[in-house]
C-alpha cells in the first residue's frame, strides 16, 4: 500500500516521526502521474523543484498537518517560475514573475506542487475540451470526459497522483468535474479565497476551491486557503475559522429544501433516483427533506451568460501580444498586432466568448444586459435568502447526466452551458457549493449530490456531507 | 465684435499629489527611469487586481468641496474599454456612471465682473502609460501608469476665451492651494483639452464642435480657442461646413492642426469593475477632509486687501503659495502689513530666488519678521541697509536688534552722526549749496549723494535727507 493512499494523520505522524520523508510522496506521486500520463491531466509538471523542495524539506519539521504533501494547482493560477498557461495558445509559453495568493499559502505550509492541472481554455467550457493541449481524460472511463473547466485536477486526484487539487469555479468547473470523477469539490464563499493571481475569467463569479477525495482533507485545504487578502478587495473580512470543527457531528434536525426544478425533466432519471436514494438516507437520519418552488433558478444560465462573457470580454483585453504571452511578428501596426495575436493564439470557444461578451457590452446593449442581468442577479441572491431563512441546505444533483463521451459532439455552444444548469445559480448568488459522490451509475460513472449553504456555512456542508460519506462509503467503491 | 457666438466647454485632467499610485502600491512619481515605478499591478499581468488607494478618494472628496460639486455617496468605478497601446490592461478604470462629484462650479472674475463657471461632473481615473514614438518604434513606459487622475468637466457655459484661461487660473490655484494636484502643466499633471462651437444667435441650436486635445499651457488654451474661433468663422463666413473634429494646438505653427474627424460614437463598452466594490463615503470622511483644506486664496485675497495691501501685492502674494502661508501667520500681528507685503515680495523673494529656498527653509522666525518689519518701519533700517544684513537675517538666528548693532548700522541713525557728516560736506560743497538755495533742486540729489557716498550707504536716507534739507534751509 503506497503511503499515498493512508489516512492523512497517519501519513502525518510517519512524517513527523521522520519514518517517511516528503521525497517518498513526491515519488509516489510522480510515478502515480507517470503511470496515468495517458490521461493528459496536466500541462505542465514540476518534477525537477518538487523533489529539490521535498529535499529542503527533509530538515524541516513536520509542523502541519499538510505538511510535504504533494498537491496539484489549476493552470490559470500563478506560479512564479513555473510556466502557467490557462491552457490557452496565447500564454503557452508564459512563466509568472510572482505567485498566486494560494500558491504562497501552500508554499508557507510546505507542500508541494507537483504541477499545473489541465483545464478548459481560460475556464472557458465543461469539458476541458477547449485546452489548447488536448483534453484530459476520466480516470473511472478514459473514454469520457473528466469535465469542466477543472478537468485535469479532477483527473490527478481522482486517478489517486495526488491527495488534493485546486481548482476555480466561475458556473460549477469544481463542482461539475467533481461530479463526474466522484471527489468532493467544494466552491466556497465568494470572497472566502482571495482571488490574486488567478487569471480572471469572470471576476464576479471566480472562486478557488479544493478538490479531494474525502471531505476531511478538502475542509484542510480550505482551511489553508481561505482568509482576508487586502490585494482582493472582494476578499472577506471574516475571521479565519477551522472547517472541520463539525465534521462527525450529528446532523439530525436539520432542514433541506429539494427545489422542483432541480429534480425536474432536465435530470436523468438515473442520477434523479440516486439522488432520491441519498435523500432517503438523510431523512432516516432524521432530516427534514421538503420539495420547494424556487424563483429564477431557469433563469440563472442566461443571466450567467450575460455576466461571465461581458467581463470575460474585458478581462481577455490584456492578453494583446505586447507585454507578455504569445504574438504575431509579422505585423505593420498595433491593430494588425491585436487582430492577429488574438486570432492565431485563443481558440474557437474563447473567442466566441469574447465576441458575444463585446456584443452585451456595446452601446445601450450593457443597459438591456448587463446591467438588467445584475438586477436578476440581485433576486437570486434573494430568493436564496429567503429559503435560507427556514432550511440549512438547498441540495439537488450537482449534473444532470454522469460524464458524457470525449468524442460527444462540440457543435453546440449552449450545450456546455446547460450541463453547468444546476450549479450555475450558486455562483451567481455567491454562495458556497459542494459536490459529494453519492453513488455510480450503471455504467459505473459516479454520481453526485450539489449541498448548497448559505454565506460562510462551509463547515455545516462539511457536516452534512461527511455524514453522507461516511454513511456511503464512496471512496471504497472505486 | 465677432458676429458669431462661441460655446465652449474644458475638460480637465489632473494627476493627485499621492504617494503611491491609484490602484497598486508602486510610488506616484515623474522623471524616474522608465518602467522604474512599476510592478505587475501597472503592467496589467494575469491575475492581478487593483487595490484602491485611500488618499485618492480623500483627495477626491477634497477637490468636489473646494470645486463647490455634490458628493456621491455611493460610487463604484467603471470599466472603459479599448485597445491602445498605453492602456496595460486595454480598459481603464475610470468612473462613468457614478462620478465622485457633480454639479458644481468656480468662480472666476473677468475685469470686476464675477461669473460661474459650472462644473458637469469630476471622476477619478486612473492615468496610462506614455508611450514615446521613435521612428518606426514606439517605447513605453508604465511609470505613469496607474497614477491616479481625476477628471474635470465644465458644462458648455464659458463664453470667451479669455474665461476659458481665467477658469483655469482658477482651477489650478485651487487644486494646488488644497494639494490635490501640483498642476503642472509643463510635467502634464495637468492637462486640458477644450471644446468649441460657434453659432449666430443664443437661439440656434449648438454648432459643430471642434475638440483640441492636450494643450500644452494654459495661456496656449486661450490662445488656442482664438484661432479656433478665427478658423471657424472664416469657414462660416464662407458658408463651408466641416465635421465634429479632433485637433491639436502647434504651438510652433501658432494654429490648430487636425488631429482626427470624429468617427460614428466611440463604444467604450462600459461596466461597473467586478474587482472594486461599491465605495461609501461617509459624513466622517467628508468631515475629516474639510478639516484638512486651508483657506482658499480668494479668501486670502479678501483678507490681505483688507489689511490695506494694494491689489498687486494682495495677488502677488498668493501666487506663492508658501509665502502666502506665511503671510497667513501674521495676519494677527500688530505690524504694518504693507511693510511687511513689500519686504516679502522684494527683498525676500529676490533672496529666496537667488538661493532657490522657500521661506520655510530659513532662519526668519515669524517673531524676527514682525520685528524686522518694525525696524523698517520705525526707520531704524533704511532699505539699503536691509541689503546690508539680509543674509544675516535669513541666515542667523540672533534679534535683528543684534544683527543691526553688529552690522554697524545703530550709529548711523544716531542723528548727532549724521549731522557731523552733513555738516561736513555742506561746508566742503558752497556751490551746490548755493545753487540749491537759487532754486536748483537737483543740487541737493547731489548733496544726498555725497552723504550717502561718505556714509557708504549706510544712513537712513529718509532721515538724512530731512537734516538736509533743515540745515541748507536755514
Amino acid at each position: 500500500m503506497r503511503y499515498l493512499d493512508k489516512p492523512i494523520k497517519e501519513i502525518n505522524d510517519l512524517l513527523k516521526e521522520k519514518k517517511i520523508k516528503p521525497i517518498d510522496l513526491v515519488n509516489e506521486a510522480f510515478d502515480s502521474i507517470e503511470k496515468n500520463k495517458n490521461l493528459n491531466a496536466y500541462i505542465t509538471l514540476n518534477k525537477e523543484e518538487a523533489i529539490k523542495r521535498a529535499k529542503e524539506l527533509e530538515d524541516v519539521d513536520a509542523d502541519n498537518i499538510l505538511f510535504g504533501l504533494p498537491i496539484a494547482v489549476k493552470d490559470n493560477m500563478m506560479t512564479e517560475g513555473l510556466r502557467t498557461t490557462a491552457a490557452s495558445g496565447i500564454l503557452k509559453d508564459f512563466v509568472p514573475i510572482y505567485d498566486a495568493a494560494v500558491v504562497e499559502k501552500i508554499k508557507e505550509a510546505n507542500m508541494i506542487i507537483v504541477g499545473k492541472t489541465n483545464m478548459d481554455e481560460f475556464a472557458m467550457g465543461s469539458s476541458s475540451r477547449t485546452s489548447y493541449f488536448g483534453a484530459p481524460k476520466n480516470p473511472w472511463n478514459n473514454d469520457k470526459i473528466s469535465g469542466g473547466s477543472s478537468g485535469g485536477s479532477a483527473t490527478t486526484v481522482a486517478s489517486g497522483d495526488v491527495l488534493f487539487a485546486l481548482g476555480s469555479d466561475t458556473g460549477g468547473s469544481i463542482r461539475q468535474p467533481s461530479s463526474y470523477c466522484g471527489l468532493v469539490g467544494m466552491k466556497p464563499t465568494y470572497g472566502t479565497v482571495s482571488r490574486w493571481g488567478l487569471i480572471a475569467f469572470a471576476s464576479s463569479l471566480d472562486q478557488i476551491g479544493p478538490m479531494t477525495k474525502n471531505v476531511y482533507n478538502n475542509a484542510l485545504i480550505l482551511n489553508l486557503i481561505s482568509g482576508h487578502d487586502s490585494r482582493d478587495l472582494t476578499s472577506s473580512k471574516k475571521e479565519k475559522e477551522d472547517y472541520t470543527r463539525l465534521i462527525g457531528k450529528d446532523i439530525s434536525g436539520m432542514k433541506v429544501a429539494v427545489p422542483n426544478y432541480f429534480m425536474s425533466d432536465i435530470v436523468s432519471d438515473e442520477v434523479k433516483e440516486k439522488i432520491e436514494d441519498t435523500l432517503k438516507i438523510l431523512e432516516k437520519a432524521g432530516v427534514q427533506i421538503d420539495r420547494v418552488d424556487m424563483k429564477y433558478l431557469d433563469n440563472a444560465v442566461n443571466l450567467y451568460q450575460i455576466i461571465a462573457m461581458g467581463e470575460a470580454s474585458s478581462n481577455l483585453a490584456r492578453f494583446d501580444g505586447i507585454r507578455y504571452g504569445s504574438s504575431v511578428d509579422d505585423t505593420t501596426n498595433i491593430y494588425e498586432l491585436y487582430t492577429k495575436t488574438r486570432a492565431k493564439y485563443f481558440g474557437e470557444e474563447v473567442k466566441r466568448r469574447i465576441m458575444v461578451g463585446s456584443y452585451l457590452l456595446s452601446g445601450e446593449n450593457a443597459k438591456i444586459y448587463y446591467n438588467k442581468a445584475l438586477s436578476i442577479r440581485d433576486d437570486i441572491k434573494k430568493e436564496f435568502d429567503r429559503i435560507f431563512k427556514e432550511y440549512d441546505f438547498v441540495i439537488g444533483p450537482t449534473t444532470v447526466t454522469t460524464a458524457y463521451n470525449l468524442d460527444d459532439p462540440m457543435d453546440d455552444p449552449s450545450k456546455s452551458f446547460m450541463d453547468d444548469v444546476l450549479v450555475i445559480p450558486v455562483n451567481m448568488a455567491g454562495l458556497p457549493g459542494l459536490n459529494i459522490p453519492v453513488g455510480l451509475s450503471k455504467e459505473k460513472m459516479p454520481i453526485g449530490m450539489h449541498i448548497i449553504g448559505n454565506r460562510f456555512e462551509e463547515a455545516k456542508m462539511y457536516q452534512l456531507a461527511s455524514f453522507l460519506e461516511k454513511e456511503i462509503n464512496f471512496e471504497g467503491g472505486m | 465684435m465677432s458676429k458669431y457666438i462661441p460655446t465652449i466647454g474644458i475638460e480637465v485632467h489632473v494627476e493627485l499629489k499621492t504617494n503611491t499610485k491609484i490602484f497598486s502600491n508602486s510610488v506616484n512619481g515623474y522623471g524616474q527611469m522608465a518602467n522604474s515605478l512599476t510592478n505587475v499591478i501597472d503592467l496589467g499581468y494575469p491575475g492581478t487586481l487593483p487595490t484602491l488607494n485611500e488618499e485618492v478618494i480623500n483627495l477626491g472628496i477634497k477637490a468636489a468641496t473646494v470645486l463647490n460639486c455634490k458628493i456621491r455617496r455611493e460610487m463604484n468605478f467603471d470599466r472603459k474599454n479599448y485597445f491602445y497601446p498605453d492602456n496595460p490592461k486595454n480598459f481603464q478604470i475610470t468612473q462613468n456612471a457614478t462620478p465622485i462629484g457633480y454639479d458644481g462650479y468656480v468662480e472666476i472674475d473677468d475685469n470686476g465682473e464675477k461669473k460661474k463657471i459650472y462644473i458637469e461632473e469630476m471622476h477619478i481615473e486612473e492615468d496610462t502609460c506614455k508611450s514615446t514614438h521613435r521612428a518606426d518604434k514606439t517605447l513605453l513606459d508604465f511609470n505613469r501608469a496607474g497614477v491616479p487622475l481625476i477628471e474635470i468637466v465644465t458644462k458648455p457655459c464659458i463664453s470667451t476665451p479669455e474665461e476659458a484661461k481665467l477658469y483655469l487660473e482658477k482651477l489650478k490655484e485651487l487644486l494646488f492651494y488644497t494639494d490635490v494636484s501640483d498642476c503642472k502643466m509643463e510635467e502634464g499633471s495637468m492637462r486640458a483639452d477644450a471644446n468649441i462651437s460657434l453659432r449666430k444667435s443664443e437661439s440656434d441650436p449648438l454648432g459643430t464642435k471642434v475638440e483640441i486635445k492636450n494643450i500644452g499651457s494654459i495661456s496656449n488654451v486661450k490662445l488656442s480657442l482664438e484661432k479656433e474661433m478665427a478658423r471657424q468663422e472664416e469657414m462660416l463666413d464662407k458658408g463651408e461646413e466641416f465635421k465634429e473634429q479632433t485637433r491639436r494646438f502647434d504651438s510652433k505653427l501658432n494654429d490648430t492642426v487636425l488631429m482626427r474627424v470624429k468617427e460614428t460614437g466611440n463604444d467604450y463598452r462600459y461596466f461597473p469593475e467586478p474587482d472594486i466594490p461599491t465605495v461609501i463615503i461617509t459624513d466622517e470622511m467628508i468631515n475629516s477632509v474639510k478639516k484638512t483644506i486651508p483657506m482658499l486664496p480668494d479668501e486670502r485675497r479678501e483678507k490681505y486687501l483688507e489689511l490695506g495691501l494694494s491689489e498687486i501685492n494682495a495677488k502677488k502674494i498668493v501666487q506663492n503659495r508658501s509665502l502666502s502661508d506665511y503671510f497667513n501667520c501674521l495676519l494677527d500681528s500688530n505690524i504694518n502689513h504693507q511693510t511687511g507685503a513689500n519686504l516679502l515680495l522684494g527683498d525676500i523673494s529676490e533672496y529666496l530666488n537667488k538661493h532657490e529656498k522657500s521661506i520655510t527653509d530659513t532662519t526668519l522666525t515669524k517673531e524676527r519678521f514682525i520685528e524686522l518689519v518694525n525696524k523698517i518701519t520705525d526707520k531704524t533700517i533704511s532699505s539699503k541697509n536691509l541689503k546690508d544684513i539680509l543674509s544675516k537675517v535669513m541666515e542667523e538666528t540672533s534679534s535683528i536688534e543684534e544683527i543691526i548693532k553688529s552690522s554697524n548700522i545703530s550709529n548711523i541713525t544716531d542723528t548727532s552722526k549724521i549731522e557731523e557728516v552733513i555738516d561736513n560736506i555742506i561746508s566742503a560743497n558752497p556751490e551746490s549749496v548755493s545753487d540749491y538755495k537759487n532754486g536748483h533742486d537737483r543740487a541737493i540729489k547731489f548733496l544726498m549723494g555725497q552723504v550717502m557716498k561718505e556714509t557708504h550707504g549706510g544712513v537712513n536716507p529718509a532721515i538724512a535727507m530731512s537734516i538736509l534739507k533743515d540745515k541748507l534751509d536755514k
